[in-house]
Order: C-alpha cells, then sequence, then structure tokens
C-alpha cells in the first residue's frame, strides 16, 4: 500500500469512527462510506461544525466556507472526495 | 402568560429602544489603528477558551494578551454569523400572521442587531483585519405547525443569553482596553431587552404550539436544543484564533481545550445560568450539559 493509500484508509476509518462515535441515530450494522449520513439522521446541522474542525485537522488547513454546501455532507466517500482527496489521495 | 403581557412586553421594551443611541461612533471611540495598545487586555482572561488549562498556565503574560485580542476578534465574529442568521430569520417574519402583535419591536430588533454587527465588524477588521469564517452549515427539512418558529425564536434566546454572560461580565472589567469594554458594555445594555423579549415569545410560541405536536416533535425540539447549546459552545474553541496567537497545532489546541475538565465544567456553569429559564417554562426537561 502507498502512502497516499494508507493515509486515505486512515481518514476513512477516523471518519467512520467519528459517525459511530457521535451519530444522532442508531449506526446500522451495514455501515460504510456510501451510507447516507444526512437523509438517515446519522449527523445533525448542529454536529457539522465538530466534523468540520476534524475533517480540518486531517487536512492540516482550514475549509473554503465556499465550499460548505450540504450535499458536501452527503456521506463518508463525498466528504472524503471533497475536502480530504486532494490532500491526501493516492 | 397571557398575549396582552407580551404586547405589553413589546410596547415597554419599543420605547427603550426608541430612546436608545443608534449611531455606534457616538458611544464608543475607535482608536487608529497603529495607535491600539495591543499588549492590553482584549478578553477578560477567566472567559478566554483555554483559561485553566494547562496550555494557559504554560503561556507568558504577553501572550496570554496576545491571546486574548484574537478571542476578541473570534467572539465578535462569533456574534456577526449569529447576528447574520437572527437578522435574516426575523426579516422573513416581519408581520407574519400570528407574529402581527411583535412586529413593530421585531423592527427595532432588526435595528439593533445591525448596529451591534456593525460594531463587531468594525473592531475585526479595522484591528484584527479579518472576520474569521462560520462553520455553521444549515440542512433544510419538513416542520411541525409553528415548529421553525419556535426553533428559531429559542435558538435566537440561547445564543445571546450565552453571548450575555460574556458581554455583562467583559462591560464591567476594567483592565479590558476601553473600546473592548465598550462593544461589551453597548452589546449588553441592549441585549437585555432582546433577552426579556426572547423568553416572552419563546414562552408563548411554546404554549401556542407545542400541545398540538407529536411526542417525537417534542423530542425532536428539545434534543435540536440541545444539540444547539452544544455547537455554539463548540465555536467559542476556534482553531483559526489559536493560529492567529501563534499556537503551533490549533486544532489540537482546539480539542484539548475542549476536553479539559475545566473548560467543561466553565460550560456547565454558565449554561445552566443562563438557560435556567428553559427548564422552569417546560421546554428543556434535563440539564443540557452536566
Amino acid at each position: 500500500m502507498t502512502a497516499g493509500a494508507s493515509a486515505e484508509a486512515a481518514a476513512r476509518e477516523a471518519l467512520r469512527g467519528w459517525v459511530r462515535e457521535r451519530s444522532a441515530a442508531a449506526v446500522p450494522d451495514d455501515f460504510d462510506d456510501h451510507t447516507p449520513l444526512i437523509a438517515s439522521g446519522l449527523v445533525t446541522s448542529l454536529q457539522i461544525t465538530d466534523l468540520l474542525l476534524v475533517v480540518e485537522e486531517m487536512r492540516s488547513a482550514p475549509l473554503d466556507p465556499a465550499s460548505l454546501r450540504p450535499g458536501v455532507f452527503r456521506d463518508i466517500d463525498t466528504i472524503y472526495a471533497t475536502f480530504l482527496a486532494d490532500r491526501l489521495g493516492s | 402568560m397571557s398575549p396582552e403581557s407580551l404586547a405589553e412586553t413589546v410596547l415597554r421594551l419599543s420605547t427603550v429602544s426608541r430612546s436608545s443611541p443608534r449611531d455606534p461612533n457616538e458611544t464608543t471611540h475607535w482608536p487608529e489603528p497603529d495607535s491600539l495598545d495591543r499588549a492590553q487586555w482584549f478578553t477578560s482572561p477567566e472567559l478566554i477558551s483555554v483559561y485553566g488549562t494547562p496550555l494557559w498556565d504554560s503561556l507568558d503574560d504577553h501572550a496570554r494578551r496576545q491571546l486574548s485580542f484574537w478571542e476578541a476578534v473570534g467572539f465578535y465574529s462569533l456574534n456577526i454569523h449569529g447576528e447574520k442568521l437572527l437578522i435574516e430569520g426575523i426579516a422573513r417574519r416581519l408581520y407574519q400572521p400570528g407574529l402581527e402583535d411583535v412586529a413593530e419591536y421585531l423592527h427595532h430588533f432588526l435595528d439593533e442587531e445591525n448596529q451591534h454587527s456593525i460594531w463587531f465588524a468594525t473592531f475585526c477588521l479595522r484591528y484584527g483585519g479579518k472576520i474569521y469564517p462560520d462553520r455553521k452549515v444549515a440542512f433544510p427539512r419538513e416542520h411541525a405547525p409553528g415548529e421553525e418558529d419556535l426553533l428559531f425564536f429559542a435558538r435566537v434566546a440561547v445564543f445571546e443569553e450565552l453571548v450575555d454572560r460574556y458581554n455583562s461580565a467583559m462591560g464591567r472589567d476594567d483592565r479590558l482596553a476601553p473600546v473592548a469594554r465598550r462593544i461589551n458594555a453597548n452589546h449588553h445594555d441592549e441585549e437585555t431587552r432582546h433577552l426579556v423579549f426572547g423568553r416572552r415569545l419563546v414562552e408563548h410560541l411554546w404554549r401556542w404550539h407545542a400541545p398540538g405536536w407529536s411526542d417525537e416533535t417534542v423530542a425532536g425540539v428539545r434534543a435540536h436544543l440541545a444539540g444547539y447549546v452544544m455547537a455554539t459552545w463548540r465555536e467559542y474553541y476556534n482553531p483559526d484564533v489559536y493560529r492567529d496567537a501563534g499556537f503551533p497545532d490549533p486544532y489540537a489546541t482546539a480539542r484539548q481545550a475542549w476536553d479539559h475538565p475545566a473548560t467543561a465544567a466553565h460550560r456547565a456553569a454558565l449554561t445552566a445560568r443562563s438557560l435556567r429559564w428553559l427548564y422552569e417554562a417546560g421546554i428543556l426537561e434535563a440539564p443540557v450539559l452536566s
């Protein structure tokens, strides 16, 4: 595994761990990177500030406020592609 | 409380608002940026986000005062973003059916919040050169009748109650630079009226709408408000502040400050005092933080 792939795997696992720990709803057994976060109620709008800080820390850089639209938090795959792939990707 | 007493409150607060000075330049002296002494306190030390943590203990007096300046920029930025949402939401509800009796005061509310934002933005841009970005994102969803209005005004009240604890203390703190003390004192003076109005209106809306809601909606409202309190506090631990204050790992600082028992105790005590009225009105059932 390359360093980039390893970083990606670690980031995705950290995001899954954050959702499991902080979820506002019961996390399904088949929860994965494509499970809807907002539509399923796993993540609420009030938790986004906390989630953004986690993502920013992974990026080691602030996010562009213009990029903060509801659609970018659809699932972990989208969060990774939107905010992290350019910094960590393989 | 009867609708008449809400109307009486609106009349009394509107009268006071009409006699209050509006121009921020009349009430605040703004030093030239080059002449502002950055070695002063701009935030009361006890209200700085890392106070009581090992990081605070490790800072010398100069570093603490530097941090107090950027904490002020962070606190005022938080206020600007909160007031933008407030202004937008109040403007949308002017003369809305069911809120006609409070429309006159909503005009004063809008006027005063706009002035507050001018004070906060003037300080941030004049002395800090920036307003820190907002990290809130709203997801549209369906609401029960009256739920969206109740949540909006309750969020406004919660936000202003917490902020006012800081404004009230810092408006009386002689250690602070005069411009910082004046901004906090001015805000507290006007927020006192907004707090009275907010409590009365939220209690009125709760008594009006909640009896018609399902148990699920009532539970959802309570969970939302509890989550809002946490989310509001979260923004007081701002990595942008720590970065500008020169801390090498601003995200770790934010996390460690938030997690420390001293800051948790501070949040719990201040929240309990600020939100007691929500428990007494039956809107919240259990303490949000403990």
